[in-house]
Order: C-alpha cells, then structure tokens, then sequence
C-alpha cells in the first residue's frame, strides 16, 4: 500500500467503528430558482382558450410535436411551422399508480397514461377520466379531450381525456 | 500524443442574471459553435457536457439536456468537475480513434441559486460542514494570508491582479458588465466589502450565466474543417490531498504536477519564454499569482513582479479571467476558448501580438484542490 | 489510434441495505481493497490515474471525491469525475477504458471507482429532484401541485419501468409470470453471490406474485432494492496487465447512446418516444460497441451477459434490443433455461441490479462481473468457458444506454 496515504486495513476499520457518525443535513431545494423560456410555447397556449391544438414541427425531418418543443434533437435545429393537430387520441402506453388518501387510508388507483395525439409524433403525460375504470384501461385506447370550462390559457386547459367507444374488436388487447 | 485540433468554440455573454431559459442557452452554445466550424448534426458523434447537480438544483442535472446539447444517438457523457476536465474527456474520446468530432459543453446559471452556499455541500459532512468554519471564501483567506505571510507580499500587490483583470475584461464583449471596470483603483479593491479578510469583494470571481461549447477533432479531420485549428500539446491533471492542513497553502502542489506533466508532453523546457499567453480560472486573485509560480512564470513569492498586461511580457488571462465572471462549470471551458482566440487572432481588443502558445487552466475544489492545465498552439 | 486496453481487476464491498458501520470514502476503500487483492503485484503506488463517480445529490455531498482523495490513494495524481445519474458506474468504466486508450504520457494503470451510500440520503428526495425543475415549470405553466405529484408518482424510474413494462406485455403477449420467473432466477443467483444485497435462495414464483402492486404491471416483489455499496475496476494497457493478471480482460467495444427524453421532457415538452420500449439509444449502442468490438452474430459470439434490470421486464427488453435474442423471444428463452447459470447464454449470474442497487455503483457492477466471468474469478461462476461477455447500464427517463463488450482476445486489428 502506498505509504502517502497510510491506509488501514478493512479489519481495522470494522473493529475500532461499530457505527459512523451521523449528522443532520438537506438540499434546500427551495433556495433554488429555474429559468425557463415559453416563447416556444406561447403560441400554443393561447390557442387553448379556442379550444384548438397546435403543434410545432420540424421542416428538417417532417416530426410534430406536441406538446411544442424547443429543440428537434434529430435535426438539432428550433422546430419552425406550427400545424394543427386534432383533439382525438390513443394511449400510448400507461401505468396504475395506487396512491393512499392520508386520511381516509383509502387507496385510489388511478392510470397515469402517455397520450399520442392523433397527428403528433411525440406524446406528453396525463389523466384519463375519474369515471373511466381502471380495468378497461388497455395500450391504443382511443380517448378525446375534455376542455375545462374556464380556459386560462394554461396547459391544465385540458382537464382530462374522456374514453372514446372503441368499436374495433380485433385491435383490444385486455390486460 | 497525437494531434487534436479545437476546431469550433461559442460562448454565450456572460450574465448576472441572463434573460435565458437554461435549455435554451445550451442549445445557444452548442449550435454556435457547430454553425462557427460550419458542420451538421451528423458529424457529430462525441457529446461531453458539463453540469453540477448541486449547481442546477436537479439530480443527474444531464438528464434534460441530450437534445439541447446535441446528444440524441450520439456519444455521450457528463464530467462533474469543471468545464476544461470535460474538454479532457472529450480529447480522450478522440484520441481513442473511436470519434471523429467532439463537443464539449459546460456551464450553469448562478443567478438560479445561492453559489457559495452550494459550494458548501462539497465540504466533509462531518467535520467541516456542521460547523461551516470552511467553505469556499475562508479557505480562499486561509490561503491568501498563506502566500502573503511567507513571501512578504502584499495586499496592494494583488490588488494590482483585480485591477488588470478588470481593466481587460473591460476590453472583452462578452466579459460580465458588471466586471468591465476601466476605472478601478487599488484602492476602490481594498476598500471593497471584506468577504474573508484579507479577501475583499472585488477580489472574488463573481458567479454569472453562461454556457460554453467546444469542438474538439483529431488532426486529418481538424484541417479539413478549417484553416486555423489550434492543437492541444500537451495536458496535464492533478488532485491535491483534500484537508487544508494537509497542503502547503502558500503554494499549490496539483498545478506544480499538472504543469510538469504537460509541459512534459508538449516538449516545454523554459515555460517562462516559450509561452506567450495564459489563460488561468482563479477563483479569487491570489490566485493568479500562485499559479504563475508554479507554472515557472516566475521564482515562488515574485509573481507579482511578473508584466502580465495584455502589452507585457507574459500576458496573463487578457480576457479578463475568472474575475471579469465565473459561471460555475464553464469557467474553466472559457479559459480554453479564450486561449484558441488568443492563438488565431480573433480576440479583438485584447489580441496578444504574435501569440503562438498559450496554456489554459481549470480549477476544482477549496482553495484550487484539483487543477488542469492545457498546453496550447496555433497552426 | 488508441491503445489496446485491459481489465486487471475487479473488486467489491459488501452490499446491505445500509452500511452504517462504514462511512462514505471507507465504502469505496473497502471496494479498491478487495480490487487490489484479486491483483496481488498492483500497489496503489502503480496506479497512474483515479476516474470516481456516483449520484451526489443522494448523499448529501457535492463532488465527493475531492473529500475522499486520502481514501482513494488518489492524493496527487490525476483524477476524474463522470456522472451520468443511473448509468454513473457504466460511464465511470467506460471513462476508465477511454483514459487507457488515449495513451496521455504516464497514465497507464487507471483505477475507477463507482460508489452509493443511499441511506446517507434521502433517495426519493433525491429522485424527486431529478425532475424537481421541470415540475416547477410545468406549475407556472398552470398545472397544480396536486396533480403534479400524481405525475410525478408515474415519472420516476419505477414510472418509466411500468411505461416500458405496459408496452412490452402487450407487444409480446406476455404475462406477469414471465416476469416473476425472471426475478425468482436473479434472486437465487445472489444467493450464490458474496457481495449482493436480497439474497433469496427459495424464492418462487408465486411468492412473488402474492406482493402488492406498487405501480401496474410492476409488484413489490419485483422491484430492486436500494443497497450501499461501492465497485471498483482497475484498467491498463495490454502489455502491464499480463503481468498483473492470469487472464486479461481485454475491452474491445464501448458505448453510451442517449434517445431523446421520455415521459417528462424538457420544459414539460413531453416525451419524444411514442413507444417507450422502442429503446433506439441500447440499439445503437449495441451497434457502436459490437462494431468496435468486432462481434457481427451477438447471439452466437456473446457467452455471458450482464444486462443492467432493476425491473424484471427491463431484463427481457434489453437482452432482445441488444441483440442477444430475437424480438420478443426473451420470456421463451428464460422459461426454456436458457440463461440460467448452466444455460447456454447465462444472464445476470450476479443477481443483477434486481436483486443489488447501489446506484452510481451498480453500472458498473455489470462489466466488472462480466469480466471476472471471463477471468473465472466470480462467485457465481458460470460452468462453460466464457469468451466474450457484455456489461450494459441504463439511465432514467431518458434511455442513456452505456455498454462495455469484453473478450479474453484482445481486439481484432482491421479496425
């Protein structure tokens, strides 16, 4: 062993430790700020309040995005038409979180689901509706958004996705 | 070693508190310097970015930045340390034969956080944090009363190092506005708030926003993307042990051996006349000073003495340094910028005549634990 | 061209799900310890350079390794620091091979170092932050918190592996036995091995399959737990490692490709990849690193992998993106033996991250295994010879694949 560094050996340091010493000490988080630009977004959430979507796309490789993006990674350049897009979608996959009410104890399961607009390439995360059971949740359902009555302009514009009739039997997959 | 050219670099300006989305500054940098060297997404196949998580309050704080950076389906890696040991792993990277183009980015926002309270999580959690006697600005007194007590230097003389870096920051565009002070005095250093006595105010490399980028090729690949790429000759790396008492304060031992092992490697006998230009981070102006030793500029305790204005005889960080603004991770990534336009003759204003090698230096840790020291030269 | 470049050693420290009798920088001693002794003529004076990292904010200490410099040996020599969240240990390794292979003058022997002490910290404080930015946004852009947390509960690293998991059944019909059989295979394996953390020699499967669901499709019983432990892999040139060692591991292929981010984009832009088991970052890298490593038939060349899983279902998907077994054939291949240990192409002989994560460590758990398969020092040794062994390491949201292809031949010259 290196003579700089008088390093002792590990039966050493199990004898003489039985346990380290432990000090309180955290990550103040909320003496943080973070920066972010929605120049990129604006477009899109004003047109919320017309109820209408809106998606950027990138003339280098033709991929819609929606929610807008900053930057095409394939491309590498800021996306530059905005196209429409409709308010129809499919899950693109989902998960069941089960989360317990802190104070009923009741746990309430709920399928956070990836949403693939019809027309876009990319997907964002959101909520199906509370009364779209949990069971009947399966891979390509087809869902529509539901607009909140008051329209602010935010993303929360959108509450939820509503389950639409899916009247194709061969494409379900039940899990 | 074999020949790496830098190819492409971009700084963004240095803010105090940039009117930037963090994403958006990236991606400012990166593609700059890809549209400076002229290439495409596709040439790229190497991506080394460099970010702190304790400075960008996320945890794998690389975790957003692939596309911004230019990272889809390329190469790609975080070095935690300082911009310029990021440019370290992206010359690796090429002189593996494995890349044919690198980027190296690096950079935080400071304004987005508490700085020197950040530097405090890199303190030992049980011993020195609870008590909090150490961080970064102590340590950095500790260290100046060190150098002045054993050499007999004085206040005043390294005051004259804010002064001349301020003056020549004043001279850069992109320098920190708050920084670009023509006018200052000895005195007006001095009399500055005290942050740790000796240490004073302006003495302190002031955090700000920026995100730099570099290009890094290896030779048959560098000379057909442009006519002036600058080679790396040599780079050397050392840490230091970590408790101050462990150290000689007045000195620093990891630049003294990060120095011989690049000046080793680029065939550098008599620094002190062969080098024409030095780009140096200090973090506090003392500094410069000790580095300037240890570099062989000159004879331990006489750094002072040394001509460093842009028309002296060693020019030291004519673009201002650390002190004209030190965004957190890309310091050290500036100082390498800073030196290429040295050697091809972009720096404008505070162009250093006839530059042909420049070294570079990067720095980590309480007083200057870890340090890099690249070894420069134009084509 | 680089150098040729040569795994000497590998070592451990004991993993549990705390190591309280130890401390941050005698935690990673105690992995460079059990390196060394694998490599007896290796001193810690012969070591040219350091390359350390882990996950900082999960304990509580930035830039650890200036703090630890005495423990590493590291004090006045090189070192450097490669962080990349989940896939640390993988990048560490991979940052290792890359300092040997650039030939810099008098780096030669370059030991690196991956560690995790999660009960230090607060790990899901530390996973929250992961995202903790982009959550803020999201809220001034008109989401609540409250709806936040909920997605937030689905944008974690369980959340993506239950993501991937949907997708996965439902493309190759399978069942949750498939993958309760692949959890139940990796537990007993780290019964056999000294340093792992759950070590469940009798496990069955429906032991498994009785646990409660913590996110659909994924039960409690599947999920990795959080370990402490530390890693260490001594890297050299061709020539000194025959000296250090019986059976040099050669290091042929290395690779770490990123797709774009998944689940929760930057600036809340979304997730780029429709199908999140789609994995274009591990079939690249499997491209870049089998190419560099000359292996054209994965399936036929590869002995031994280790594959980075701390989900069960994530173990099917990448032995198939990386080439290993056909698309949608890895839950067959698992009913059928064929990675048990006395199998034809073993699969997380360790245990794997399944049943071990210490996670900056545990990505480069996987090659350091791998290799020492290959040098037949391994605790769960496999009973065939290995050749050629692959170690792979997986990060976050966005996909960050690092892959590291090893062989007991050293790299074919065509290159």
């Amino acid at each position: 062993m290196s003579k700089m560094t008088q390093r002792k050996s590990l039966e050493y340091i199990k004898k003489d430790y039985k346990r380290t010493r432990t000090l309180p000490g955290s990550w103040y988080l909320a003496s943080y700020k973070f920066k972010f630009n929605i120049t990129h977004m604006k477009p899109f959430l004003e047109k919320l309040k017309e109820k209408k979507l809106i998606a950027n796309q990138c003339s280098s490789c033709n991929r819609v995005f929606f929610p807008p993006r900053l930057v095409c990674g394939k491309c590498f350049v800021k996306p530059d038409k905005w196209v429409d897009i409709r308010d129809t979608a499919s899950v693109s996959t989902y998960a069941i979180s089960y989360l317990k009410d802190p104070e009923t104890g009741e746990v309430q399961q709920r399928p956070m689901v990836l949403v693939h607009h019809d027309g876009a390439d990319t997907t964002s995360i959101a909520e199906l509706a509370p009364d779209v059971n949990v069971k009947d949740t399966y891979v390509g359902m087809p869902i529509k958004v539901h607009w909140r009555d008051e329209r602010t302009g935010g993303i929360m514009d959108i509450e939820y996705y509503d389950k639409v009739d899916d009247d194709s039997d061969d494409l379900r997959y039940k899990k | 070693m074999q020949k790496v050219g830098i190819v492409g670099y971009y700084q963004v300006k240095l803010y105090s508190d940039a009117n930037y989305g963090r994403y958006e500054m990236i991606f400012e940098a990166s593609r700059g310097a890809l549209d400076k060297a002229g290439l495409k997404k596709k040439d790229i196949s190497t991506v080394i970015s460099c970010t702190n998580d304790y400075y960008d309050g996320r945890t794998i704080s690389n975790c957003f930045t692939v596309e911004v950076g230019g990272g889809y389906m390329a190469d790609e890696s975080k070095v935690e340390m300082d911009g310029a040991h990021a440019v370290l792993y992206g010359l690796m990277r090429v002189l593996s034969g494995n890349h044919n183009l690198a980027v190296v980015w690096g950079g935080s926002m400071a304004s987005c956080y508490p700085y020197h309270a950040a530097r405090l999580y890199e303190t030992d959690p049980t011993w020195e944090r609870p008590l909090a006697y150490v961080n970064d600005i102590t340590s950095a007194g500790f260290q100046m009363r060190a150098y002045m007590e054993k050499y007999g230097v004085t206040a005043e003389e390294i005051a004259k190092v804010v002064v001349k870096n301020k003056k020549n920051a004043a001279k850069n565009p992109l320098a920190l506005e708050e920084a670009q002070l023509a006018n200052l005095s000895v005195k007006d250093v001095l009399n500055s708030g005290i942050y740790a006595d000796p240490v004073t105010e302006l003495m302190v490399a002031p955090p700000c926003d920026s995100v730099a980028a570099l290009l890094l090729a290896p030779e048959k690949q560098a000379l057909k993307i442009t006519d002036k790429p600058v080679w790396i000759k040599g780079v050397g790396y050392n840490q230091d042990a970590y408790y101050l008492g462990d150290r000689d304060l007045s000195g620093c031992k990891s630049m003294n051996l990060a120095a011989k092992m690049a000046y080793s490697a680029a065939g550098i006998k008599d620094p002190s006349s062969e080098i024409d230009v030095a780009e140096l981070f200090e973090a506090y102006a003392h500094e410069e000073l000790i580095f300037a030793e240890e570099l062989g500029f000159a004879d331990k305790g006489k750094g002072a003495e040394i001509n460093s204005a842009i028309n002296g005889d060693l020019p030291i960080n004519p673009s201002g340094g650390a002190l004209g603004g030190n965004p957190p991770c890309g310091t050290g990534l500036i100082r390498v910028i800073e030196a290429v336009k040295q050697l091809t003759g972009e720096a404008g204003e505070y162009q250093v005549k006839g530059a042909k090698k420049a070294v570079a230096s990067g720095q980590i840790g309480m007083c200057a634990q870890n340090n890099i020291l690249y070894v420069l030269e134009g084509n | 061209m680089g150098r040729q470049v040569a795994i000497a050693s590998a070592g451990f420290s004991e993993h549990a799900s705390k190591r309280s009798d130890v401390s941050m920088p005698e935690l990673v001693s105690e992995a460079i310890e059990d390196c060394l002794k694998n490599a007896p003529s290796v001193e810690l004076g012969d070591i040219d350079a350091f390359v350390n990292g882990n996950m900082p904010a999960f304990e509580g200490a930035n830039i650890p390794e200036l703090w630890m410099t005495d423990w590493m040996g590291a004090r006045n020599k090189p070192l450097l620091r490669v962080t990349t969240g989940g896939t640390t240990g993988g990048s560490v390794a991979i940052a290792g091979y890359y300092n040997v292979t650039a030939g810099l003058p008098g780096v030669d022997t370059v030991l690196a170092v991956a560690f995790e002490q999660q009960s230090q910290g607060d790990t899901s404080v530390g996973l929250a932050s992961v995202a903790y930015g982009e959550i803020s946004i999201l809220n001034t852009l008109g989401v609540s918190y409250d709806q936040l947390s909920r997605l937030l509960s689905a944008g974690a690293a369980i959340g993506v592996a239950a993501y991937q998991a949907t997708t996965y059944m439902n493309k190759t019909k399978t069942h949750e036995e498939d993958l309760a059989r692949v959890v139940v295979q990796n537990r007993r394996n780290a019964a056999k091995t000294w340093w792992a953390h759950l070590k469940m020699p009798n496990l069955t499967i429906e032991d498994v399959l009785d646990t409660p669901y913590v996110q659909y499709p994924l039960r409690y019983g599947m999920v990795c737990p959080a370990s402490d432990g530390a890693c260490a892999m001594l890297f050299t040139t061709e020539e000194k490692a025959k000296d250090m060692c019986d059976i040099p591991v050669y290091v042929n292929g290395v690779a770490s490709v990123a797709n774009e981010t998944a689940v929760l984009g930057y600036d809340g832009s979304g997730s780029a990849q429709v199908d999140p088991s789609m994995q274009l970052g591990a079939i690249r890298s499997a491209e870049l690193a089998y190419s560099q490593a000359g292996i054209s038939f994965p399936r036929k060349e590869i002995d031994y992998a280790e594959v980075y899983a701390p989900f069960p279902n994530q173990e099917l998907m990448w032995t198939e993106k990386l080439g290993l077994f056909e698309e949608a054939t890895a839950p067959e291949m698992y009913k059928a033996g064929v990675t048990a240990v006395n199998g034809e192409l073993p699969v997380n002989c360790s245990g794997g991250v399944n049943s071990t994560n210490a996670i900056g460590a545990s990505a480069m758990e996987r090659p350091a295994e791998a290799a020492l398969q290959i040098m037949g020092k391994a605790s769960n040794q496999v009973p065939k010879t290995v050749h050629t062994s692959i170690g792979s390491g997986w990060g976050g949201s966005l996909n960050l694949i690092t892959l590291m292809a090893m062989s007991d031949q050293p790299q074919r010259k065509w290159r």
